[in-house]
């Protein structure tokens, strides 16, 4: 299963989600298989929050590096 | 007049000039495109007005044109807010004209009045014409095809640097409501004038280099007083956006018409403030996605935890129920048994009685008391009964039982 994965974008992040979201939605998971994917749900939705709302200081320090300008992000 | 007097120059000039003014009294609507204009101190414009033959190649016709400062000062921003498109050269316009003729300076066009409507049609037509080469091409939608990533946060923005659309843009990314993160980062370009063509495009080169760095291009412009977006309707700069191989949000702050690379980008806004709030609207709806996700996780657990909670109960309650009904089965079962058993049973013996009785008539039949009775008797000796005469010697004393009573003999021989 996906669930192992460490790094994913964005959107692979979502669709994982959206699969698990579908598969509790429509009964297919057993109970004991519930709470593996309510953890995984729970990191992915992390993971993604962070993404939205917390400065990735690798992604500035390599705009950094890529322009001369001196242009900071913006939050 | 004499004819065979010969004229100065002078004179003739004189001449030429009345003759004109007679022939052209009144101010006249002329098309043409301008060449060479040039805007001296005090405000006056000169300019040439030319006329290319039908290849395009080589000119037809050509006249010179002065535009007065009062007269250039009223229409030049006239010309350029309806347009959209700076008064220089290159531009097909419609000007009405007084023709004029000086006797140092020649023959030459006073411009009096200007109709943008004209320029404007020559525009759209100029767009129309590159839209539909890249429409042939195949190239025209490729980047509206483009999907914006859910996530589109590092912007590669093209603008002037100093621009004050710059400045909103940037702004507006960083104070939006929501607490989002994007990384904008500037690739200067000339954003105004013949340069913006080769300008944008080395921008996009150089996005392009690191292509994976980002997830959208901005173009933006604006903070101007007035608007000169020609250099924006080349085929060239709309060849490389519509081929741009990540989505093109343009923001180039015209309010009337689309220039041809709006046309092409993958979204179109006014304004930088417009693009910005585009982008904080497009994560705001990817969050939202993220939000309704987990929502569903939260809800969606608990909720399947309940059902299966109240899935157990209902079983448990189903179970002494169950137990019951089996156990009244079991009793009635072996009530129906042991009932089976005691018929069973009492036949049996029943039989057995019968048996016995048939038994003891026929043991009955065959006692000796029978037989004596019948007559027979039993000889004894020594308490025992004698079946063999041989077994008896004389003078053996026998005792005969009778039905009745018995007697006692000697044995003789």
């Amino acid at each position: 299963m996906a669930a192992k994965k460490e790094t994913y974008t964005y959107s692979e992040a979502m669709k994982r989600l959206e699969s698990i979201v579908s598969r509790i939605e429509s009964n297919e998971l057993d109970i004991d298989e519930l709470g593996t994917h309510l953890k995984e749900a729970q990191k992915l939705i992390k993971f993604c929050k962070d993404k939205l709302y917390k400065a990735d200081r690798e992604i500035q320090k390599m705009l950094a590096s890529e322009t001369d300008s001196d242009e900071s992000p913006t939050a | 007049m004499e004819s065979n007097s010969p004229l100065s120059l002078a004179e003739l000039n004189a001449l030429v000039r009345r003759s004109l003014q007679t022939c052209f009294p009144d101010a006249l609507w002329v098309q043409a495109e301008l060449s060479d204009v040039r805007a001296n101190a005090s405000g006056h414009c000169y300019l040439e007005f030319v006329q290319k033959d039908a290849s395009g190649n080589s000119l037809a016709a050509k006249a010179r044109g002065i535009i007065w400062a009062g007269t250039f000062a009223r229409l030049k921003p006239y010309f350029e807010r309806e347009t959209g498109q700076a008064f220089v050269s290159g531009i097909k316009v419609l000007v009405k004209v007084t023709v004029g003729f000086h006797e140092l300076y020649g023959y030459s066009l006073t411009v009096t009045d200007i109709d943008p409507t004209y320029t404007l049609g020559d525009m759209a037509r100029r767009r129309r014409e590159i839209l539909e080469r890249l429409k042939q091409e195949g190239v025209l939608t490729l980047n509206k095809e483009l999907e914006l990533p859910e996530l589109a946060q590092r912007i590669a923005v093209i603008s002037s640097p100093t621009a004050a659309g710059y400045g909103d843009f940037c702004k507006q990314l960083r104070d939006n409501a929501f607490g989002f993160v994007f990384y904008p980062c500037l690739f200067p370009a000339v954003m105004q004038g013949d340069k913006v063509e080769a300008s944008v495009i080395s921008a996009l080169d150089r996005i392009y280099e690191k292509l994976d760095r980002w997830d959208a291009v901005v173009i933006i412009r604006g903070g101007g007083a007035t608007s000169d977006l020609s250099g924006f309707d080349t085929y060239d700069l709309a060849v490389n956006c519509a081929q741009f191989p990540l989505p093109i949000i343009t923001g180039i702050g015209h309010e009337r018409d689309d220039t041809v690379i709006d046309m092409v980008a993958h979204t179109r806004v006014k304004t930088p403030t417009a693009a910005a709030e585009f982008l904080v609207n497009h994560t705001r709806m990817t969050a939202e996605k993220l939000e309704g996700l987990s929502q569903c996780i939260y809800q969606e657990v608990p909720l399947r935890l309940t059902r299966e909670k109240e899935r157990l109960e209902n079983w448990l309650m189903r179970i002494p129920s169950k137990v019951q009904m089996r156990l009244q089965r079991e009793a009635f079962a072996q009530e129906r048994l042991a009932k089976r058993m005691e018929t069973a049973l009492k036949a049996r013996m029943q039989a057995e009685r019968h048996r016995i009785e048939l038994w003891s008539q026929r043991v009955n039949a065959a006692s000796p008391e029978v037989l004596l009775k019948r007559g027979y008797s039993i000889t004894l000796k020594d308490g025992k009964a004698v079946t063999d005469a041989s077994a008896l010697r004389p003078g053996d004393e026998v005792e005969t039982r009778l039905a009745k009573g018995s007697f006692k003999s000697i044995v003789k021989k």
